[in-house]
């Protein structure tokens, strides 16, 4: 300060700074604590707001008082210099140290009224040294006091007393606000300071460094305001000051909503419950504050949420929040700026060679003014020669206004002094005065400033210095106007680069964005160009590229470009199949991530996947509607060259698959997926099996067919395995289960009974897989122990198949036999007899089927199948059983044994047993063991069977069954039957009944009836046979059949007299019923060898005459 | 009491008639450095039909307003006690004062329901800060009657007190209230606005 100045003004305000010294002499003097304040108030009063001038004056004096012993009368002294520094910031260097002392002082309330006070001062300073051309020691001293008293506030966060806390952060707060830049879109208030208007140049106090500094400060309240044992009080001043911090500084806004956001959820636990109302409160009023400020607006939709769950209302809410065209202002203004910075990257790539020394001159200029300013005043008189005063005084001749102006009339002041040199630093220092005047109206102003500067520079000297100066004048103009059009030039350049830069600028801006409509019409109509121009784009060998625009563009544009290329690809499928492939990769890639996606189609409610399925669905069925081969062909071109297959993909192939009208190929596809699609070859598999259980016998078959190839991949083959089994296992269920229904199986009823379809279902697979895979028919067996009988007999039927391709030599269907479990016999007797319907049963087979029949079920029907590969013993002793059975089934086994029916595979029929033998057995069988009855159908049965049982074979048998003793029971039924079969028997016959009379046939009296009953029935050949009867016999027999006796007499009439002579005189007597066969009785009881004699002479006479039956001898 | 001169209050309803006068009237008996305030955009009092309220401006004065409703229904207005309120007011200050139109600066300000404390924070939040100088601002609700304004005095007059008594009020406030809002019953809001 000048000296001068304050005894002049101390001079003038003598009673007042009388007043003052009283007032403070009296403040020290006094130990009353009110009189202190009173005193101290009317100083404070009075130095800041009064008389100013003095402040500087009783500054120290004042200051004094902030070592006063009392609280109050510190605090007072806070404010004093708070206001003393604003007022007059060139007192500040001389504050700082009472200041740092304050802020560390006892008392709290000091403490918090030097924290509010150092908020102010650190402004003050701050504006003031951005202000000042030059920084003087002092200051940078009172800089760095400051700086260092800045950290000590922020370490005063932690500390103990809450208020002192509150205050801390309300200095953060300044200092943030301080040392940032400001909403480049709010208005400016006049007196607002900010990191803008600190001077690039001031060294002590950098902008990049303040910002740094003011970053981690803003770090530090957000970490405060998160801290988990924060108090209510610092919660809410700490919420308040982000929330202004956000406000003013938008950078901040997503930094300050993300804590507002965290805090929400996670209030400190250390709150009670009202303070948690008051918070939350404040958390809501906040936010709803935040929601109206134009930079919180990309984050409404969250902050709206957060405010309804603090339970504002809706209306509330909606008031708040930012209007529709605010926020598309907002979005088109995101958009602008990308697009300028696009703009903007494009022209620096372009220019970047350009641009770079073009950036030197412009540094070169915003360096030099200061130095300008700084060094005017001493540089100004250095070189104030007499040239330069004289070109000065020249130039500046032709300015000089005809009238003097009122403001040189007022301002001017002639010097005093006649030293050249005193009046040269006064002319260089109103020189250094203009230059610094002009240099800040040339921050306004763009060029012409210079000029104006040296219009001003020159109208001055001219009038005022003497003559001998003004040449000194000239060489210091030159010397400025060298500068001055240096930085001119420099100036122009960059105008000139700014210009350019701005046309170009401009360009992008005139350009309006067109109308959404019309940018989707011209969009969907340069589609349709592309669309079109199929034909010249092959022509001219850009086909892929076509393609390739296309496909992007129908992927990642709207859905109308979407459909018109859906729409060309459907039309032609068969050519386009490669555009529509194409187009399904790239939908895959953006699916994968492989690509950026455009902000264009971002459709955050789609899944992910749906662009994709359904432009894969679609084509799925426009291929569906394409006639003739091609369709197969380009269905499996989709799927086996399609990225990836999705569900509803195969859903779509499952239903084609089931039509019966496409025939085999969609099922060959679904086959060729499973190899070819590794990772979806489940799925398929999946369907095909399915489809093996399909109602249509086409599809069914088919599908197995399939699966039984698919069923040689070993990775596979478990699995295929396993199904079947499960369905398999199906069949144990009383009803059908419920998933052999439905559309997609062909039968969409639920039908609750089993039926041949639904077993088929269950069971077809299964049986397909037998022949691949033996050991799976224990599974058969084991299963069918507990299924219906129903399902049993449609088992029986199927299994037919199958074991007969199993044949008989499988070990796997031989240990079931062996082991047939208990329940299942019906199936394997079905399986033996499958296996022995066409060819004889193997050895090994008899031999396990035997070991069966003894050891575990005696149930003779096992044998059937394997009679013929029985012994005849085995066979005989079974016979009495086998005819026990139905009807039926005593054919089918006579037919086994007699090889009738089945002739038909050329195998020459092997049987245990000749039918001969047969018949014998059957007549040998004990009445205790079979009733004669089922032994006559039996016997009737093989008399059916002409074929095998002729004249011969009947014959022989007769002859066995004669010289059996006892005659078998049924000897002369067969006998009769034979004869009544084949008449050319008779000579036979007789032979037979002339035997049996040697035999006594009388005796066994079943037998006597049928040889009386066949003697009757051969007459008139019996004749001779009959007259060898002994006579009671023969009376008994004429008895038995009087219709004989006529005919016999007549015969014997006949006779000529010799041969009448050869009858015995009894037997005539009985012919002609002369005598009555007394001594029949006698006869009876009379031994056999009572008349061999006569029997065995009787044959003698009558064989020549009769043929002999063949075979006899 | 020497703190009780120190503490500079003010109490704030809706339209500085009934109960934040009273609380006003009751401090300052007591000693307080005291004032009273509304935040309403009007001063509003009942009138003889429900639908049909008193409407006045914040300008106009309780002597103004306590004629007015004489002319209108001395017998009403006398027997629902407005008048009697009205002339307790005119004896305590001129006018109703709107806190919005205030620059005068408090160390407590309490008000007398959340729409009222709403209102206070907006106020002080659109002001711009000047020198930070803190201030605590608790709300009791208290009903707009006679009766509940006069026991919410006492309420005030309660707190109000023993936050004058603390040395430290900053550091204290939180464990003051609590105690105060447990002995009350009451919830309490409360928060900190600076100047």
């Amino acid at each position: 300060m000048d000296p001068r100045l304050h005894r002049r003004q101390e001079s003038e305000k003598k009673g007042s700074s009388d007043l003052v010294v009283e007032w403070l002499n009296d403040a020290s003097m006094s130990t009353s604590e009110s009189v202190k304040l009173t005193n101290l108030a009317k100083v404070n009063e009075f130095l800041i707001h009064k008389e100013p001038k003095l402040l500087d004056l009783y500054l120290d004096e004042t200051l004094q008082f902030s070592l006063d012993r009392s609280s109050e009368v510190r605090k007072l002294i806070a404010g004093f210099l708070e206001e003393a520094g604003c007022k007059q910031p060139d007192l500040i260097p001389r504050l700082v140290q009472t200041l740092a002392r304050l802020v560390g002082d006892d008392a709290s309330a000091v403490i918090k009224r030097a924290l509010r006070a150092a908020g102010r001062i650190l402004r003050a300073t701050l504006k003031w040294i951005s202000s000042v051309a030059i920084i003087t020691t002092d200051m940078e001293l009172a800089w760095t006091q400051l700086s260092n008293l800045k950290v000590a506030i922020i370490n005063m966060i932690d500390s103990d007393n809450d208020g002192i806390r509150t205050q801390a952060v309300k200095f953060l707060e300044g200092v943030v606000l301080l040392q940032t830049y400001p909403d480049p879109d709010a208005p400016k208030k006049p007196d607002d300071f900010s990191l803008e208007d600190i001077p690039l140049t001031l060294k002590i106090a950098r902008r990049r460094k303040l910002e740094e500094e003011a970053n981690h400060v803003m770090d530090l309240l957000i970490k405060f305001h998160g801290s988990p044992h924060v108090s209510s009080v610092n919660l809410m001043t700490c919420m308040g000051s982000l929330a202004l911090i956000a406000k003013t500084r938008p950078q901040f806004m997503r930094q300050v909503i993300q804590a507002l956001q965290l805090l929400q959820h996670d209030l400190p636990p250390t709150l009670s419950d009202s303070q948690v109302t008051s918070v939350q409160k404040q958390l809501k009023l906040t936010l709803l504050g935040l929601l109206k400020h134009p930079a919180s607006i990309e984050f409404a939709g969250t902050m709206a949420r957060q405010l309804n769950q603090l339970g504002a209302r809706e209306q509330e809410i909606m008031k708040a929040y930012p209007k529709v065209e605010d926020i598309r202002k907002m979005k088109k203004r995101q958009q602008e700026t990308a697009a300028a910075s696009a703009a903007k990257r494009a022209k620096l790539e372009a220019a970047i060679a350009v641009e770079e020394p073009e950036q030197q001159p412009m540094e070169i200029e915003s360096v030099k003014p200061p130095e300008l300013i700084e060094l005017s005043e001493n540089f100004i008189s250095d070189r104030l020669s007499v040239e330069i005063a004289t070109e000065l005084v020249m130039d500046s001749m032709a300015w000089v206004p005809d009238v003097m102006t009122s403001v040189f009339q007022r301002e001017y002041q002639p010097t005093s002094t006649t030293d050249i040199n005193v009046q040269r630093q006064t002319i260089a220092r109103l020189l250094a005065v203009q230059i610094k005047q002009a240099k800040a109206k040339r921050v306004k102003r763009e060029t012409k400033e210079e000029d104006a500067v040296m219009e001003d520079l020159i109208k001055n000297p001219t009038i005022t210095v003497a003559e001998a100066k003004r040449e000194r004048k000239r060489e210091k103009d030159r010397e400025k106007e060298k500068e001055a059009k240096a930085s001119l030039e420099a100036h122009e350049k960059s105008l000139k680069m700014a210009k350019n830069r701005l046309k170009t600028l401009k360009l992008s801006e005139i350009t309006k964005p067109l109308q959404r409509e019309t940018k989707e019409k011209m969009l969907l109509m340069a589609v349709g160009r592309i669309l079109g121009a199929e034909r010249i784009a092959v022509l001219g060998g850009v086909a892929p590229v076509r393609s390739k625009i296309l496909t992007t563009l129908a992927a990642t544009f709207n859905p109308y470009i979407r459909e018109a290329v859906l729409r060309y690809i459907t039309e032609d499928m068969r050519c386009r199949l490669d555009l529509a492939l194409g187009w399904l990769y790239e939908e895959y890639a953006l699916l994968q991530g492989f690509q950026r996606r455009t902000t264009l189609t971002s459709k955050p409610q789609e899944a992910p996947h749906q662009a994709y399925n359904f432009l894969l669905c679609t084509l799925v069925s426009a291929i569906d509607l394409v006639p003739g081969k091609d369709r197969d062909v380009l269905l499996s071109r989709l799927y086996l060259e399609a990225p990836l297959i999705t569900e509803d993909a195969v859903e779509a192939l499952k239903l084609v698959s089931s039509d019966e009208t496409r025939g085999l190929a969609p099922l060959e596809l679904l086959k060729e997926m499973v190899i070819r699609r590794p990772t979806k070859q489940l799925v398929f598999l999946n369907v095909l099996l399915c489809h093996t259980g399909h109602e249509n016998n086409t599809i069914r078959e088919a599908a197995i067919e399939f699966v039984v190839q698919l069923y040689s991949r070993p990775e596979l083959a478990k699995l295929i395995e396993e199904y079947a089994v499960l369905y398999l296992g199906f069949l144990r269920l009383p009803n059908p289960p419920e998933i052999v229904f439905g559309q997609d199986r062909g039968r969409p009823q639920i039908d609750d009974q089993w039926s041949e379809s639904t077993t088929r279902a269950c069971l077809g697979l299964y049986l397909a897989l037998l022949s691949e895979h033996q050991d799976l028919i224990y599974e058969l067996a084991r299963v069918y122990t507990s299924m219906g009988a129903d399902v049993k007999r449609i088992i029986l039927r199927l299994v037919e198949g199958p074991v007969r391709l199993l044949g008989m030599s499988s070990p796997q269907l031989l240990s079931l036999v062996e082991n047939c479990p208990k329940g299942a016999e019906t199936l394997v007797t079905r399986v033996i007899h499958i296996l022995t319907e066409k060819s004889a049963p193997s050895a090994e087979l008899v031999a396990k089927v035997r070991e069966l029949y003894q050891t575990r079920v005696s149930d003779v029907r096992f044998l059937i199948p394997v009679l013929n590969g029985l012994t005849k013993k085995e066979v005989i002793a079974a016979l009495p059983k086998l005819i026990k059975l139905n009807p039926i089934v005593v054919k089918e086994v006579f037919n086994r044994l007699l090889g009738t029916h089945n002739n038909d595979s050329g195998i020459p029929h092997m049987s245990p047993i000749t039918p001969a033998e047969l018949l014998i057995a059957l007549h040998t069988i004990d009445t205790s063991k079979a009733e004669l009855k089922t032994v006559i159908k039996a016997t009737s049965l093989c008399f059916a069977e002409k074929q095998v049982y002729t004249q011969e074979t009947v014959a022989v048998v007769m002859q066995h069954l004669m010289e059996m003793t006892p005659l078998p029971t049924l000897l002369m039924r067969t006998v009769i039957q034979s004869l009544a079969l084949y008449p050319r028997l008779s000579g036979f016959v007789m032979n037979i009944l002339q035997r049996l009379i040697l035999k006594q046939v009388w005796k066994q009296h079943k037998v006597w009836e049928g040889f009386v009953k066949c003697c009757e029935r051969t007459q008139p050949q019996s004749f001779s046979v009959i007259l060898q009867l002994p006579p009671a016999q023969l009376a008994e027999a004429l008895k038995m059949s009087p219709g004989l006796k006529a005919p016999l007499l007549a015969h014997v009439e006949s006779f000529a007299e010799n041969q009448k002579a050869h009858i015995p005189q009894s037997v005539m007597d009985v012919i002609q019923g002369k005598m009555l066969p007394v001594v029949a009785d006698e006869f009876d009881i009379a031994p056999p060898g009572e008349y061999p004699l006569e029997l065995k002479s009787e044959p003698m006479d009558t064989d020549p005459s009769e043929p002999a039956p063949p075979g006899l001898d | 009491m020497p703190a009780q001169n120190t503490i500079s209050i003010a109490v704030i309803c809706s339209s500085n008639m009934n109960r934040s006068m009273e609380a006003h009237a009751f401090l300052s008996k007591k000693g307080f450095n005291v004032k009273s305030f509304g935040t309403g955009d009007k001063v509003k009092l009942p009138g003889n039909a429900p639908d049909r309220p008193n409407i006045y401006d914040f300008g106009t004065s309780y002597e103004e307003i306590y004629n007015d409703l004489l002319t209108k229904d001395k017998q009403y207005y006398t027997q629902n006690g407005l008048l009697h309120m009205l002339d307790r007011n005119r004896r305590i200050k001129p006018r109703p004062e709107r806190f919005q139109l205030s620059k005068d600066k408090f160390d407590i300000l309490v008000t007398c329901e959340e729409r009222v404390y709403d209102q206070v924070i907006e106020c002080m939040e659109a002001r711009s800060h000047e020198d930070n100088q803190p201030v605590h601002l608790i709300n009791i609700d208290i009903q707009d009657n006679h009766e509940e304004a006069t026991v919410g005095s006492f309420l005030i007059c309660e707190l109000v007190t023993v936050l004058s008594n603390s040395d430290d009020l900053d550091n204290d406030i939180d464990e003051l209230l609590h105690d105060f809002e447990a002995k009350c019953a009451r919830p309490i809001l409360h928060t900190v606005l600076f100047y």
